[in-house]
């Protein structure tokens, strides 16, 4: 056979790569009900929280009201990382919680259909694989953060909470949960990569990571030991409780900090693993 | 220069070797028979090939680059198993995600283009999950072939095919490889239907490479015989059984005779013996016998 054809190897760009696969991951998130159905989970546990408080106890009587103030259901009055109660713990860090589970669904797909391996015989990049589901799931993470704040602010408003807050640390607040989602995102993404073959288990870690357990047990040690706790900031679920009402901007350049140094960290070795590992 | 040139890879589990020094080429323009029994490693060395999964040994190159360079893995087509395609969405939609993965300019004509040359074009709109099994390889063989590969890589992609099905895919196999610059490696348990399109094979067992040959060499190693009917069958195969070495009846009803002889020789022997005979022709063993003689170590 003679050969006709000239073949030109060329790839393309870096930027290229992750625009295709960016509108990917998008398409696939705005097509599946998953994300939708996430979305209307954060916007409801909030104000179900808000209302059961009012709610008559068994006796007839009204429960103390969990919280005093409306901004108290999007973010804590202080930086707690051992809680005394569960409104300590029950506001828009909850939603990193959903997210995990989210993220677990939406990327476990990728192996359960066998997109990933389609994706992965071609030119595509593991690092592009990482990134584009990272900002990906930040994305929607960042959705669920806003639908929480709307059904919390809704059903605080409601219940007849206080609305009295410092405007600027609220917005700090917001914002800093709002940029800590690329930080769980990526966690998110590197627990799914290791997990890849497990959807059960990736499900169960992202939970268990989600809920901050480690820190909040580490925090109850060091407290203990009369350390100062300003070192688990250093942590994203640390970093995510520093982003709260009396919050400054000191805390927002943290949580930018530690969501996009964690960010690099686990893609890194997300893209590690993916390329020494059996992908499919 | 080669579109594949493998040299002693390997590829373990653990203890177990599952890939152990395969030696393989595919040269550019050829259809590539890779056939091998259940387990026998030819998913793992596709996979590596593919880079799913990394090597444990050995060099893979691929138009004489490193099986890895970006740039070469862009020219590379794949369907291993089933194509990863989410249930959900149509087919048009699963085409178009793969396409922009590539990021293929004009994806739409694309897209278009590839599901017409697998007869799909009709099916476009249909949900993936609701696709026949036939259907879906069709549509994994489209996407394999989107963004122009001058490589395609297919594992068992005739599976699930009916006739008209895997005559459309010979039809593309073929035109793929006219211009001599794209090459195709099938695997496939249809050895039938691989023969009417492959131009070279390699026969795998146990994670080596046991044969590579090209069609010509098939044809030439394939040994003719000679297969009759008779009134009295038990008699003429006792008959010959006395005269010639291997004798063996088919399960189409015909005695072959494998030695080299011609029917002209049997006729007269079994007409001095006083047998009428029905039916005689010569022909010969085809890939599947061939494939199946070799596994049992017999006579090529």
């Amino acid at each position: 056979m003679t050969n006709t054809r000239e073949i030109k190897f060329e790839s393309p760009t870096f930027a290229r790569r992750i625009k295709g696969m960016l509108g990917v991951d998008f398409y696939r998130l705005f097509h599946t009900p998953l994300f939708y159905i996430f979305l209307a989970i954060a916007a409801i546990i909030p104000a179900m929280v808000s209302a059961m408080t009012m709610m008559p106890d068994q006796n007839g009587n009204t429960m103390e009201p969990l919280y005093s103030n409306v901004w108290q259901i999007i973010a804590a009055s202080k930086s707690l990382y051992v809680i005394e109660t569960i409104a300590d713990y029950a506001n828009m860090n909850m939603v990193f919680i959903f997210g995990g589970i989210m993220v677990s669904i939406f990327i476990g797909h990728d192996y359960k259909s066998g997109y990933v391996k389609q994706l992965f015989t071609t030119h595509a990049k593991k690092q592009d694989y990482m990134i584009s589901k990272s900002l990906v799931c930040a994305f929607a993470m960042a959705c669920m953060c806003i639908t929480y704040l709307i059904g919390g602010t809704v059903g605080g408003l409601l219940v007849g909470y206080e609305t009295d807050v410092n405007v600027g640390s609220l917005f700090v607040a917001i914002l800093g949960k709002i940029i800590m989602s690329l930080g769980w995102a990526s966690l998110y993404t590197f627990l799914n990569v290791i997990f890849r073959r497990y959807f059960g288990i990736s499900i169960m870690s992202s939970f268990f990571f989600g809920t901050g357990i480690l820190i909040i047990g580490i925090a109850a040690i060091v407290e203990n030991l009369h350390v100062p706790t300003a070192f688990l900031n250093i942590f994203l679920y640390g970093a995510s409780v520093n982003a709260n009402l009396s919050s400054g901007i000191g805390s927002l350049l943290i949580c930018m900090a530690v969501s996009v140094v964690w960010a690099v960290i686990y893609n890194v070795a997300g893209t590690r693993l993916l390329n020494k590992c059996d992908v499919y | 220069m080669n579109a594949i040139e493998i040299k002693n890879l390997s590829k373990n589990f653990g203890p177990k070797q599952a890939v152990c020094g395969l030696d393989m080429t595919v040269p550019m323009g050829a259809i590539y028979g890779f056939i091998g029994e259940n387990g026998s490693g030819k998913s793992t060395t596709e996979k590596m090939i593919c880079g799913l999964i990394p090597k444990s040994g050995g060099s893979i190159k691929l138009y004489g680059r490193d099986y890895t360079d970006e740039n070469v893995r862009a020219k590379v087509g794949v369907l291993i198993e089933a194509p990863g395609c989410f249930p959900g969405l149509t087919v048009w939609d699963n085409m178009m995600l793969q396409a922009e993965n590539l990021s293929i300019p004009n994806a739409q004509a694309e897209v278009i283009k590839v599901l017409k040359t697998v007869r799909m074009e009709g099916a476009a709109g249909n949900k993936y999950k609701n696709c026949s099994l036939g259907m879906k390889q069709r549509v994994g063989i489209a996407m394999a072939l989107l963004g122009d590969p001058t490589l395609l890589v297919l594992d068992e992609p005739l599976n699930g095919l009916d006739a008209d099905g895997m005559r459309i895919m010979r039809e593309v196999f073929l035109d793929i490889v006219k211009d001599g610059t794209r090459s195709i490696v099938v695997s496939s348990h249809l050895l039938g239907e691989l023969q009417k399109t492959a131009t070279h094979y390699g026969i795998i067992r146990h994670g080596k490479m046991v044969v590579e040959m090209t069609a010509e060499e098939l044809d030439a190693n394939c040994r003719t015989y000679v297969a009759l009917q008779s009134e009295e069958m038990n008699r003429t195969k006792l008959l010959l059984g006395c005269k010639y070495s291997r004798v063996e009846e088919d399960e189409a009803g015909y005695i072959r005779v494998y030695d080299l002889t011609t029917p002209e020789e049997i006729v007269t022997y079994l007409y001095e013996n006083g047998i009428c005979i029905t039916e005689i022709k010569s022909e010969k063993i085809g890939l599947e016998e061939y494939y199946i003689d070799l596994m049992k170590g017999g006579k090529r």
